[in-house]
């Protein structure tokens, strides 16, 4: 405590910025972690639910119970395309999947739109925690440095090169970098693991997209 | 355009608060921690200058025949004398013991000198003479050594200097080079400023006068902070009379102003 209060102005400046730095990444941390971790639950269930039901329609009534996973989103565009499709066509609303192969390239349209919405949300505030671990280390430096001049400045006005005046202020200045440190290795760690989680979330976005277009697609084949 | 879903982050704002929480919680914790402690002790660090020793007679206390000292030379068979003279209640018997046989043997070759019993009356007033002089020569060594632990280090037993041999001067020498070492600080090409310190029966500084000054503002202010400093760790002189010192200060160091 006494190693904060007696450092210089811009090492409590910097100080202060890499608590913000901190607080914001730890924010996001959380917040990461339950979206990720429910966004993985709920699409294992959803999942589920899709291959056991028969019907789109049926899905489509019962899709809110898992309105946190991405895969929902894409059922959604997906579905609601293939309607206005065949509400296009003039068919009525029981026959939504007899169409033709012009409605499928619109329905694989909206589905990749609703992919790359879902990347852009998943990934939403990954790049701070980025920020974070690359920049707080080289911040936290950058007060020791600071630290370190204005210790030495104040033993060349003292004229004393003693132990005891010498180590409070690099002590002083040091705190600066832990305090980057703190706040950088949590963050980087925490970027990776989302950074592979959103992966894995992303190639079951790909293969759900994959799938419900082959069913549509064996659907019209088949009328 | 068709009715996109489209989801909110909802939950961020309650993630800041609870970010923000464990921040201030762990900042508490830390504060608390460092308020418990127990303060840091800082132990003093002690030089021994191994060029510069800090006595007069750096042979004070060390065994030397050349000190020209006469009493080195008897008291060592002397003191292993001593502790013998301890049993000397069982001495007597054991010398009446043993001349009472030469005593029999001269009674049996000439009997008509002395009697027996005044024989043994003889011996006996003897007995208790050289007893007397035993006893007489082990309180006079008791009494030296007595004299000689009086006042602190009494060095080994044929030592040729005695506790004067450790220099107050020499000592205060010491403190002012180790303290002079940590503030020395020059602007100018060979500064040497003279001081005359003068301390007082108790040990505390009273007094510093520069005799000479350097001209060199820096080096002279370095010069008074390590008599501050040095004058911390003062004893108070011997025979606690009031001590005066000529110091020079130079580049090099310190050194008693010979005058």
């Amino acid at each position: 405590m006494a190693l904060i209060l007696g450092s210089s102005i811009i090492v409590k400046l910097v100080l202060i910025l890499l608590l913000f730095f901190s607080v914001v990444s730890w924010a996001i941390i959380l917040f990461k972690f339950v979206q990720v971790h429910r966004a993985n639950g709920e699409s294992d269930r959803f999942m589920d639910f899709f291959w056991k039901s028969k019907r789109f329609d049926t899905i489509a009534a019962q899709v809110d119970r898992f309105a946190n996973s991405p895969l929902t989103v894409l059922f959604n565009e997906g579905y609601g395309e293939l309607k206005k499709v065949v509400e296009g066509n003039g068919a009525s609303e029981g026959s939504a999947l007899s169409t033709d192969l012009g409605g499928i390239e619109n329905v694989s349209r909206a589905l990749r739109r609703a992919t790359n919405s879902e990347i852009t949300r998943l990934e939403k505030y990954l790049t701070f925690l980025a920020t974070t671990g690359s920049t707080s280390p080289f911040i936290g430096l950058f007060g020791t440095v600071w630290g370190i001049m204005t210790a030495f400045e104040g033993i060349g006005k003292t004229g004393s090169a003693s132990l005891a005046v010498v180590a409070p202020g690099i002590a002083e200045a040091l705190i600066a970098t832990a305090i980057g440190l703190v706040a950088a290795i949590p963050a980087v760690m925490a970027y990776n693991h989302f950074q592979h989680k959103i992966r894995v979330l992303i190639n079951e976005m790909d293969s759900f997209s994959t799938e419900f277009l082959n069913i549509v697609q064996r659907n019209i084949s088949g009328k | 355009m068709g009715a996109r879903t489209s989801k909110v982050d909802t939950g961020i704002g309650a993630c800041f608060t609870a970010s923000a929480v464990i921040h201030m919680a762990v900042f508490l914790l830390l504060a608390w921690y460092g308020s418990h402690m127990p303060p840091m002790k800082i132990q003093e660090t002690y030089y021994v200058d191994v060029v510069n020793l800090p006595v007069a007679a750096p042979r004070a206390g060390n065994p030397s025949p050349k000190a020209g000292n006469s009493q080195p030379a008897p008291a060592p068979p002397k003191t292993p004398a001593a502790p013998m003279a301890l049993p000397v209640p069982a001495k007597p018997a054991t010398a009446a013991l043993t001349a009472k046989p030469p005593k029999t043997s001269a009674a049996g070759k000439n009997p008509s000198v002395e009697s027996s019993a005044e024989f043994a009356e003889r011996m006996a007033k003897l007995e208790r003479q050289a007893e007397a002089r035993q006893a007489e020569d082990a309180l006079k060594r008791l009494r030296e050594k007595v004299k000689n632990q009086g006042s602190g280090r009494s060095g080994m037993p044929a030592a040729s200097g005695k506790e004067e041999g450790s220099s107050y001067e020499a000592y205060i020498k010491s403190r002012l080079i180790d303290a002079f070492r940590d503030t020395i600080s020059y602007n100018s090409k060979n500064p040497r400023m003279v001081v005359r310190i003068f301390i007082d029966a108790n040990g505390k500084l009273s007094r510093k006068k520069t005799e000479s000054s350097s001209g060199d503002p820096a080096f002279e202010i370095s010069v008074l902070r390590a008599i501050d400093l040095a004058s911390e760790k003062f004893p108070p002189p011997p025979n606690h009379r009031m001590f005066e010192l000529g110091v020079i200060f130079n580049r090099e160091g310190v050194s008693p102003n010979q005058r």
